[in-house]
């Protein structure tokens, strides 16, 4: 029991490891490893999630040695994100292995799921990891395995893509590694508790200042927050779909919950910083919900849709953390994990119609509502979810977020978020009146069969959890709440 | 040491820090754009190791005779996994950078974007 939490982020490491050794030429062997090793995390994460509720927030000693000078694996409300992180990527898993066959060259498919092994163990020790380097190494397994894993499928838009997504990627890093370097030269420690604890004491406010400033604009580009989202659309479209919905639905995430770790650091730090910070994002966040829904308006290509989509999603959590009121935080951490949901349905089921039919295009894609029943019923759920219809898991993130704007008295935030929820539902008619009301624009249409089992069952189970997730938003936010009111100025 | 010269080494990473942004941002060859990352890598690994940096400090190691005060050999460390990771991005973006020059004839962003 004591060994779970190095457990859950090891096992996915391991499988990576062997996936192409012993899956060479067999890739169902490394497919099948795979699922064994995300099987492996979800279920350790369930358990870890019963220890944290039964018994609150609990550490890990790495090799015995004890917290401000070993290394320290820490599972708090933040950490609970690896149900969701394990979940989905099980169901990927499952999905994968059709589409893969299809879109991955055969000698390159076992490295495909040794790829998303090693991006499963990044995401999975970073949400744990207690101090900042490791939170970093972890965070580079993940963004390296995903630069890759954009042109896992071949073709120049997919490496075109894939560089561009690796050179913001890596600046990005590099900011973040210079940032965490300046607080260990600031504080002489590097675990993320310990720091915070020195830092109010070294009373240095510039240099901590910077280190801020490093730190969030590293992890913003990592979540890809308007204006530094420019390399998202291409990267995340041109993925195979798994893989989008992978780094849709959880690696953007890398940004938000890298930010949520080290934020409690700097609650020591005179308000000014910490209240330009807020602001910046608040607006930035705002902009971001209105561009991206307007950019997705005018896209054709239905991965390009849900792409831009995931730009304006990644404005509301940023809009709801930059509030700075403890509602507005709820609705955004909330958001976090619903959208990873919603964002994964609808990549999976737009990479389902993509597969079966060929087309990708909202034009080509009329009528598919007749020969696909059941994926553009998971399809239309999701885009009802991202909209935030009511009884969906969208609906609650974004009332809460709407809410603690009206009540932080700042109700221009509030008219945003309801102009970007306007503009979204206007793309939610062009994909319902294009599958269910058009006559289909190619004739290949009508012979289109739907898709196979393994492809279907993990799209439903996702399009079942977005509506079941806004039925039960109780529970986050109840697992959430103390996370958000140990945020600085969040409380 | 006049006070001047006492962060030259923090003026030394800023400016390499800045040569190494420019390039990513300003040069157009796909090859100049990764060699402008590793600059800027390379300043950040530079202004980590110094600041482990003990004035008349010598290497913490253990033996008969060794007095204080050391360095300290944490960021040492820490850079060591920081460059291999520099390696691996490098690796992977120089591998993507001759798939895309397979694909289409070229490396120069600008006539990259005129051929999509």
């Amino acid at each position: 029991m004591e060994h779970w939490l190095p457990l859950v982020a090891m096992a996915p490491l391991a499988a990576a490891a062997l996936a192409p050794a012993l899956g060479r030429g067999r890739p169902a062997l490394a497919w099948g490893l795979g699922v064994i090793a995300a099987a492996w995390s979800l279920l350790a994460a369930v358990l870890l999630t019963r220890r944290l509720v039964l018994e609150g927030p609990f550490s890990y000693a790495m090799g015995g040695w004890p917290a401000p000078y070993g290394i320290e694996l820490r599972f708090d409300a933040l950490s609970a994100a690896t149900v969701f992180v394990a979940l989905i990527y099980l169901l990927v898993l499952v999905y994968s292995r059709r589409y893969a066959e299809a879109a991955i060259p055969a000698h390159r498919r076992s490295w495909y799921y040794s790829l998303l092994m090693v991006n499963l163990g990044g995401l999975v020790g970073f949400v744990c990891a207690g101090d900042l380097f490791n939170l970093f190494v972890f965070m580079e397994l993940a963004s390296v395995s995903s630069y890759a894993l954009v042109a896992a499928g071949g073709g120049r838009v997919a490496a075109l893509a894939a560089l561009k997504y690796l050179l913001a990627g890596a600046v990005s890093s590099v900011l973040i590694l210079f940032s965490i370097g300046v607080l260990h030269a600031l504080t002489g420690s590097l675990n993320i508790a310990d720091v915070a604890a020195r830092l109010a004491a070294t009373g240095a406010g510039a240099p901590a200042a910077l280190a801020l400033g490093g730190l969030t604009a590293g992890f913003m580009v990592k979540a890809a927050l308007f204006p530094l989202h420019l390399w998202l659309p291409d990267a995340h479209a041109s993925a195979p779909s798994p893989v989008s919905a992978i780094l849709s639905g959880l690696v953007v995430n890398i940004g938000i919950i890298g930010w949520l770790r080290i934020l409690p650091i700097f609650s020591g730090l005179e308000t000014m910083a910490l209240g330009m910070v807020y602001e910046a994002l608040a607006w930035l966040g705002a902009v971001a919900i209105i561009a991206g829904a307007l950019a997705a308006l005018f896209q054709q290509d239905i991965k390009l849709m849900l792409a831009y989509s995931t730009v304006s999603n990644i404005g509301y959590i940023v809009l709801g953390l930059g509030l700075a009121h403890p509602v507005a935080a709820t609705g955004a951490t909330v958001h976090v994990l619903n959208h990873a949901l919603i964002k994964s349905t609808l990549f999976l089921a737009a990479g389902a119609l993509i597969h079966q039919t060929g087309y990708r295009t909202l034009h080509d894609l009329r009528g598919a509502g007749r020969v696909m029943p059941w994926t553009c019923l998971a399809l239309s759920i999701g885009v009802l979810a991202v909209v935030g219809l009511p009884p969906t898991a969208g609906f609650l993130g974004k009332w809460y977020i709407a809410l603690g704007a009206l009540e932080a008295g700042r109700p221009v935030f509030a008219v945003a978020l309801l102009a970007g929820a306007l503009l979204i539902f206007f793309y939610y008619v062009r994909i319902l009146n294009a599958f269910y009301f058009r006559a289909p624009a190619q004739e290949r249409m009508l012979s289109v069969r739907e898709a196979p089992l393994s492809m279907l069952l993990p799209v439903l189970l996702l399009a079942a959890l977005c509506v079941l997730g806004g039925l039960f938003g109780r529970w986050p936010i109840d697992l959430l709440a103390p996370l958000v009111r140990q945020l600085p100025g969040g409380g | 040491m006049p006070s001047g010269l006492q962060n030259l080494d923090y003026a030394a990473f800023v400016v390499l820090f800045c040569i190494g942004l420019y390039m990513v941002l300003a040069r157009s060859n796909l090859v100049k754009k990764l060699l402008g990352l590793n600059i800027m890598e390379t300043a950040v690994f530079a202004f980590i190791v110094t600041s482990g940096m003990v004035d008349d400090g010598t290497a913490p190691i253990l033996g008969n005779g060794v007095a204080g005060p050391f360095a300290s050999p944490l960021p040492h460390a820490l850079i060591l996994t920081g460059i291999v990771v520099a390696v691996s991005i490098t690796a992977l973006a120089l591998a993507l950078i001759v798939e895309i020059h397979r694909q289409c004839g070229t490396i120069e962003a600008d006539e990259l974007k005129g051929a999509e």
